[in-house]
């Protein structure tokens, strides 16, 4: 290494200062959760086991993609699609959004917890969960839709365009089927975000699991159940059931990004698509 | 484009629904917190109050001062230690591996901004509170833990778009400033950086936004003292965290709940701010 390569050795120290925080974050987790992690504590329910909360975790995901995929989908197709590239209500829209998604999620359940709970007396439940899940779903799927739509040239809807589609044929037959891998990492992505979750869902989806399940129930997930159990829970050996919780949690939110990537270049990923905004 | 097609009215009206109804959620949010804030804004005497640092809700005194410097201290700790480990790790991102170690290196990285905030709050339980009262002393739940588990939590966000913004440097500046005679550090410094700085301010904005709004990882080691810090060893509360363990005890429509609402209000004003500021300042 030359002398003018200082910088060069001082990030390289930087960058393996960051590498062993996270070494040990993983190592931690590691060392006191895999004891326990078997398979009597993934599907046994009460203390010492994790299987309402996995298969909560799963429907509250399921049921905010199911609601926030056409959704956002439908927002972004409308501002790239339909309105003019640079016109006042696109700009709009991109700040609504913008502003939406960083806004904390603990402030989405503040107003889920008057409008939902207040106004329409839901009970503290799956189906709350489901929809704070969906608002702070919502604009995070425009963003991923954005980017993956506005990562297929525009020589591609100006053929389809010029040979007589409409614009809705060309979104359907051409715009996304290109954009498709780059959607289908975005939602991997949204999925893995959903599924760690916890502010809003302890306010809306409550903290314990219920003896017979019901939407209409109380649903406590993974993320919760992490904390519920390492801040306010009694039960004994609490450290090792929320490290092993949280290798769970880490395991599943892997496995789903790496199924996301395979099947994101099955469809083709192309460059510049979700880009972790 | 001229000339809309028929089969083209109704796919552009249900799109446009969509987008009408996503600007209803935006509208409805920003409402019900206006609406539920009201009481509490409508008169002097109140705000007096709610910018004060004594909060103590069973005698009236709702001073936010307390959450504010909490949420300031936080997240300024957090980007003191983030972004320069972020700005090194990019550097050695870029510059220092090959193809494929880089391309690995950014996957991984990819995956890590999906570590669920608890998970580092529990580490935070685990090894950064104790650390905090051994060596700093005090309680150990501290505005300082929260801030380190804060700068773990969004490095692999910052490192991913320092190393974005500085791979997108093109080759021939570089190349240009070494043909000068410019060492590396040199070309770093006042070649790469400087074009970069757009593209970085952009990252640094995505990294604040969310340590700002970051609620479990900071509620867990933090302590949730409601008084005025005096030093970064204190324990304390930030505007996120007191909503968070007030929401259940003040219900809807008592003034405690009207002030977590203006606490609300406050973030999302702030993030707008740092949208703005992002556009403006920043690339894209």
């Amino acid at each position: 290494m030359g002398r003018g390569r200082r910088l060069y050795g001082l990030s390289a120290v930087l960058a393996a200062l960051g590498l062993a925080g996270f070494a040990l974050v993983l190592g931690s987790l590691l060392k006191s959760g895999l004891p326990i992690l078997t398979w009597h504590f993934l599907t046994s329910s009460g203390p010492g086991g994790i299987g309402p909360e996995i298969l909560n975790t799963a429907v509250l995901c399921a049921i905010a993609l199911v609601v926030t995929v056409p959704l956002g989908l439908m927002v972004a197709v409308y501002q790239g699609e339909y309105l003019r590239r640079r016109s006042r209500r696109v700009r709009e829209l991109d700040h609504l959004r913008a502003t939406l998604m960083s806004a904390p999620t603990i402030v989405v359940a503040l107003v889920i917890y008057r409008v939902a709970v207040g106004w329409w007396h839901w009970p503290v439940s799956l189906m709350t969960g489901a929809l704070a899940l969906a608002v702070i779903n919502w604009p995070f799927m425009v963003a991923v839709s954005r980017s993956a739509l506005a990562s297929v040239p525009d020589s591609y809807r100006e053929a389809s365009l010029a040979l007589g589609a409409s614009r809705f044929e060309t979104v359907i037959k051409v715009v996304i089927p290109a954009a498709l891998g780059n959607l289908i990492e975005g939602i991997g992505m949204s999925l893995a975000r959903l599924a760690g979750e916890s502010a809003a869902l302890i306010v809306t989806a409550g903290v314990n699991v219920s003896q017979h399940w019901s939407l209409w129930g109380p649903g406590e997930t993974l993320a919760v159940h992490i904390w519920y159990i390492r801040t306010e829970g009694l039960v004994s050996g609490r450290d090792a059931e929320a490290a092993a919780t949280g290798l769970t949690l880490m395991i599943g939110i892997s496995v789903v990004l790496w199924l996301a990537s395979r099947a994101a270049r099955l469809f083709g990923r192309s460059q510049g698509g979700y880009d972790g905004a | 484009m001229s000339m809309p097609s028929v089969t083209d009215r109704m796919p552009r009206r249900a799109a446009g629904v969509a987008a009408g109804l996503f600007g209803l959620v935006g509208i409805v949010v920003v409402a019900s917190l206006v609406a539920g804030a009201w009481p509490m804004l409508g008169e002097p005497r109140s705000v007096a109050n709610l910018i004060g640092a004594v909060w103590d809700p069973l005698r009236g005194r709702f001073g936010m001062a307390p959450f504010v410097v909490g949420t300031a201290a936080v997240t300024l700790a957090a980007l003191l230690i983030a972004v320069p480990v972020a700005l090194g790790a990019a550097v050695t991102v870029v510059h220092q591996m090959g193809a494929l170690m880089r391309e690995w290196t950014l996957r991984v990285l990819a995956v890590l901004t999906a570590v669920p905030s608890v998970v580092f709050g529990w580490w935070g339980l685990q090894m950064v509170v104790p650390w905090v009262r051994n060596r700093v002393g005090g309680p150990g739940y501290s505005l300082l833990a929260a801030g380190i588990v804060l700068a773990l939590m969004i490095l692999p966000t910052l490192s991913l778009f320092f190393a974005q913004s500085l791979g997108q440097v093109p080759k021939v500046l570089r190349e240009g400033s070494a043909a000068l005679g410019a060492t590396a550090d040199q070309t770093l410094l006042r070649v790469e950086l400087p074009v970069a700085m757009p593209a970085l301010v952009n990252g640094l904005v995505v990294g604040l936004a969310r340590a700002l709004g970051e609620t479990m990882a900071v509620q867990m080691v933090i302590g949730g003292q409601t008084a005025l810090p005096r030093g970064l060893a204190d324990p304390g509360a930030t505007l996120t965290t007191q909503i968070f363990t007030d929401i259940t005890a003040f219900p809807p429509g008592t003034a405690g709940h009207a002030v977590l609402d203006i606490m609300a209000l406050l973030l999302i004003a702030a993030m707008y701010v740092l949208v703005r500021a992002a556009e403006r300042w920043g690339g894209l």
